[in-house]
């Protein structure tokens, strides 16, 4: 690798059309970068930004209905891309740059051993022979920090976790050597914890192969902690480019400033502020506005903005497109977005009158046998998704549950919600105590415990109005007459902060955002005590989360309804909840109050979860306590301590043989860790970033 | 298509001869009276053809209706009850898909036609329309596991979950909530059905099974002049065949086009 810093990468005036029936469709416009070698250089934007289709483009890897404009230029170290045939792309693509798609599974041939995947390329671009290529292989297995590089080169990617499968594909873009990686959300499909392992990967390999980078992605606190520069955009344009520590500290563009404060930071809460949030959408690209793109949805557009804004360079390697850049870096006007009705004040810690007492749920699926089982007469272990779990959860506050993937923590709120029937275990609302599944449960229980998914995509039926999803509850629920649910379907959707005209449309005419309050007023529509909110905002783009967080923070202090809000983003519960349970392999593992959680001690997962959410905050180096990902299967579990096998701050022997006790910080606040607390405060330090300490 | 569709409504008006009117010379080559020539008998084969139209139309079309709903129902409940009896259903079905269709229709009637029933009862009237009741049944298991497929995959959206948490009786899941999101798949597979049971029924006829003569189908036209005779009114033979393969080929395009439409629209 050459010494000096020169430039991999040299986008400029990048144009990508796709074809949609007879309209072409100019989905990135005028985009530029300018790469070096060792440098990793983020690419941030909401859904529909253009952000994947110009690293496509760059890759010039298009589907077939779409083509890079006439004037484009692509240059990898001086050699014009922009003009290359497919066919000739074909020595580029694999020796001078690869790409890390989003999804490892889909990258990864389900039927070749995935050693044999990566020495395909070694084999077609440098004509060795078998046993070099092997060696090879396993040599860069054991660089992207796979244990057992031998033996996980004969395995199939389904027997790999989804953080191997992302490290195998790394091993497979970085073999050959390239000069560019080109990494589209690499991260986003896989947990906090193995998230914060591949970010430091990608970060170490690329300073050490002297590679360029570009990384796309939607996370902001991603680009803080990785990326050296930055390049932000909307509908298809840059709108701000700078080095990451200036973008953070001193960002030009409105949009950027909306990106930045419509994120909850970690340990903030809405006693303290409400999130500020961006009005309306993203525009389609089919009807851009005439001037500036970002002007309908910006609060500081004038006339000007009716007409389009260049592309200006405030200062040496930034960029900028908006006419009132120089008020803005003059603090001459601030960029203030709605922020939905201020803090929740009222939210007060205090104790209220319990709602919901779930006493040891515990859920087993059985395994289905197979015949061989049969016959021996083998029942298989079940899988343990719940054991032995209580929670309280009290009038008109917000119960939060973290964990990762796989904690349990959805199969709870179902066993809650009585879609799923326990193993084990009784729940008791309001002094009542509740039948197992929706079928046995009377109206009056059913009315008060309502639920919210995850993907809005799915939780309404495409085939009903919105109107006739809300009506519904009411009329069955809350035995309204239709004339009555008619005119309490506009009060909830104004509630909602919808139109009431939203009644007569369907829900393909709606964005994921708007069809998430839709379901939120459908949950709201039988006056519920309870709801639970399972991940609703986590499919949502960051701009539309905080104002479905801000919604119902506000409709939960209007309506005193509880919620028991699921989510894997600690900073998100820890906005919204009053009282938060973290979850591990079915079991709750520390209780407390949200300002109590994020300070010493913790217990040693909920460290490590903290520490690993990247901050958007480049100057914050947070203590790196990084987990492995032997994420034990739930059909045979530790013994012990079911965390042992991946604790940081295991202490020997005890961890193995004995459960570990509950030990009591004051205050609700508990802990189950062997260890004792004053121990654990000595040995962690506060995580959270210097500002959020002080606030 | 359509215009096989309206043969089958006008056709009576249209036909210039009575389907078995044998007034005319046997073996008469096309010409402006006798647009099709006439068969062995003297018929008009013309108007033999545009009369077969409506039995034809009437039969596979019916006959498809009914596999149709009663396979949305059973692959609706099957589907959203899932369990014993969908094991016990489902197996029942996939074994009856591993026959082959036309197999199990000429079994059936094979059956039926044997059977000699009063004349004027209700068995009779039912054996009578023994090809459509065939049709629908070869049918049903096929339709019904279609419709399973798409229930298994609509029942565990979450709008499903949210009818169940609100205490939703089961048929109100399944028809307004579930129902309408298989209505595409269905329709598409009810069109495809359609192509296949014109099919069936004209090769039914040809075997002998199905009409019996001298009722003008267009099976039963291929096979009675399909004799040593050929060669001498070759024309009795062609233009039947030819309406069964028109019509075969313009609703498969059809059900290609509706095919392109749902998958646009979803």
């Amino acid at each position: 690798m050459s010494e000096t810093p020169g430039t991999v990468l040299h986008v400029a005036n990048l144009g990508i059309s796709y074809r949609v029936g007879k309209q072409w469709i100019r989905a990135v416009r005028e985009f530029q970068i300018e790469v070096k070698a060792g440098q990793i250089y983020g690419v941030v934007g909401e859904s529909g930004s253009g952000k994947s289709t110009a690293a496509t483009g760059i890759m010039r890897y298009l589907a077939a209905n779409g083509r890079t404009e006439p004037g484009s230029v692509i240059e990898l170290l001086g050699q014009d891309l922009a003009a290359r045939s497919a066919r000739a792309m074909q020595d580029v693509w694999g020796r001078c740059m690869n790409m890390v798609p989003q999804d490892p599974a889909a990258a990864l041939n389900p039927s070749i051993r995935v050693g044999e995947q990566v020495a395909e390329i070694v084999r077609r671009h440098e004509k060795v022979d078998r046993d070099t290529a092997r060696a090879r292989v396993v040599a860069m297995l054991r660089r992207v920090r796979l244990a057992d590089p031998e033996t996980i080169f004969d395995r199939f990617p389904h027997q790999l976790s989804g953080g191997m499968q992302q490290r195998v594909v790394i091993a497979m873009a970085l073999i050959t050597s390239p000069q560019l990686l080109i990494l589209d959300e690499p991260t986003t499909a896989l947990d906090v914890t193995t998230e914060a392992v591949i970010l430091d990967l990608v970060r170490d390999l690329i300073a050490a192969e002297g590679a360029g980078a570009v990384y796309v992605t939607h996370n902001l606190g991603v680009v803080a902690q990785l990326c050296e520069r930055v390049v932000v955009m909307y509908a298809g344009e840059i709108m701000e480019d700078a080095a990451a520590a200036d973008l953070f500290a001193r960002p030009l563009h409105p949009y950027t400033v909306g990106l930045l404060k419509s994120v909850p930071r970690l340990g903030q809460t809405k006693r303290e502020m409400a999130l500020q949030t961006i009005p309306g959408r993203p525009p389609s690209l089919t009807e851009l506005p005439e001037g500036c793109v970002y002007a309908p949805r910006c609060p500081l557009a004038i006339e000007i903005c009716q007409t389009k804004p260049p592309l200006e360079t405030p200062a040496a390697g930034r960029l900028v497109r908006c006419h009132r850049w120089q008020e803005i870096a003059a603090g001459a006007v601030e960029v203030a977005y709605e922020d939905g009705g201020g803090a929740i004040a009222s939210a007060g810690l205090e104790a209220r009158s319990p709602l919901l007492h779930a006493a040891e749920m515990t859920k087993h699926f059985a395994v289905s046998r197979s015949l061989i089982e049969v016959l021996q007469g083998v029942t298989p272990t079940p899988v343990r998704a719940v054991d032995d779990v209580s929670l309280h959860i009290q009038k008109g506050r917000t119960y939060g549950l973290v964990g990762e993937s796989g904690s349990g923590k959805t199969t709870l709120a179902r066993m809650i919600i009585g879609l799923e029937n326990p193993t084990d275990g009784s729940i008791d609302l309001l002094g009542v105590d509740l039948a197992p599944t929706v079928r046995t449960r009377g109206r009056e229980m059913l009315a008060k415990l309502q639920m919210v998914f995850q993907n809005p995509q799915n939780s309404l039926n495409p085939y009903l109005t919105v109107g006739q999803a809300i009506r519904r509850p009411l009329m069955t629920l809350r035995g309204m007459a239709r004339a009555e649910a008619d005119h309490e379907v506009e009060r909830l959707l104004t509630a909602v902060n919808l139109r009431p005209e939203y009644a007569a449309r369907y829900p393909g005419e709606l964005s994921g955002g708007e069809k998430q309050r839709v379901a939120i007023a459908r949950a709201f529509a039988s006056d519920p005590a309870l709801i639970i909110c399972d991940e609703p905002v986590s499919a949502l783009d960051v701009s539309v989360q905080a104002a479905v967080l801000n919604l119902l923070a506000r409709l939960q202090e209007e309506h005193d309804t509880a919620y028991l809000f699921i989510a894997h983003d600690l900073a998100v519960v820890g906005y919204l909840a009053d009282y938060i349970a973290v979850m591990y392999l079915g079991e709750i593992f520390e209780v407390g109050y949200g300002s109590d959680l994020f300070a010493p001690p913790y217990h040693p997962y909920t460290e490590a979860l903290v520490s690993a959410i990247p901050v958007a905050d480049p100057t914050h180096q947070s203590e790196r306590i990084r987990l492995s990902e032997d994420v034990p299967s739930p059909r045979n579990l530790p013994t012990g301590c079911r965390f042992h096998t991946r604790c940081p701050r295991k202490i020997g022997a005890i961890c193995e043989d004995e459960a570990p006790p509950w030990r009591d910080d004051g205050d609700g606040h508990y802990i189950r860790c062997h260890i004792p607390l004053p121990e654990l405060t000595a040995l962690q330090k506060s995580l959270l970033p210097d500002h959020e300490r002080d606030a | 298509m359509l215009f096989f569709l309206l043969l089958a409504l006008f056709g009576p008006a249209l036909a210039p001869y009575t389907e078995n009117n044998q007034s005319s010379p046997p073996r008469e080559a096309p010409s402006t009276a006798y647009p099709f020539g006439t068969d062995y008998l003297g018929r008009d084969v013309f108007s033999r053809v545009i009369l077969g139209a409506r039995s034809i139309f009437l039969t596979a079309g019916v006959g498809t209706l009914i596999a149709v709903v009663i396979g949305t129902f059973v692959g609706l409940f099957i589907g959203y009850q899932g369990g014993l009896l969908d094991e016990v259903v489902g197996r029942f079905i996939d074994a009856f898909l591993a026959l082959p269709a036309l197999l199990v229709a000429l079994v059936i009637l094979g059956i039926i036609k044997n059977v000699d029933f009063a004349p004027g009862s209700w068995q009779a009237a039912v054996a009578d329309q023994s090809v459509l009741i065939v049709i629908a049944l070869v049918y049903v298991p096929i339709v019904a596991r279609v419709v399973r497929s798409s229930t298994l995959d609509i029942k565990t959206r979450e709008f499903v979950q949210a009818a169940q948490i609100r205490g939703e009786a089961r048929l109100y899941i399944i028809f307004r909530e579930i129902f309408p999101s298989v209505v595409p798949a269905l329709v598409v597979e009810a069109s495809l059905r359609f192509s296949y049971a014109i099919f069936l029924v004209a090769s039914l006829g040809f075997l002998g099974v199905g009409a019996s003569p001298p009722t003008p189908d267009w099976g039963l036209m291929v096979s009675e002049n399909r004799g040593g005779l050929y060669q001498l009114a070759p024309w009795a033979l062609n233009f039947p065949a030819l309406a069964i393969a028109v019509l075969v080929i313009g609703v498969n395009l059809m059900s290609d086009g509706v095919k392109r439409v749902f998958q646009k629209s979803g």
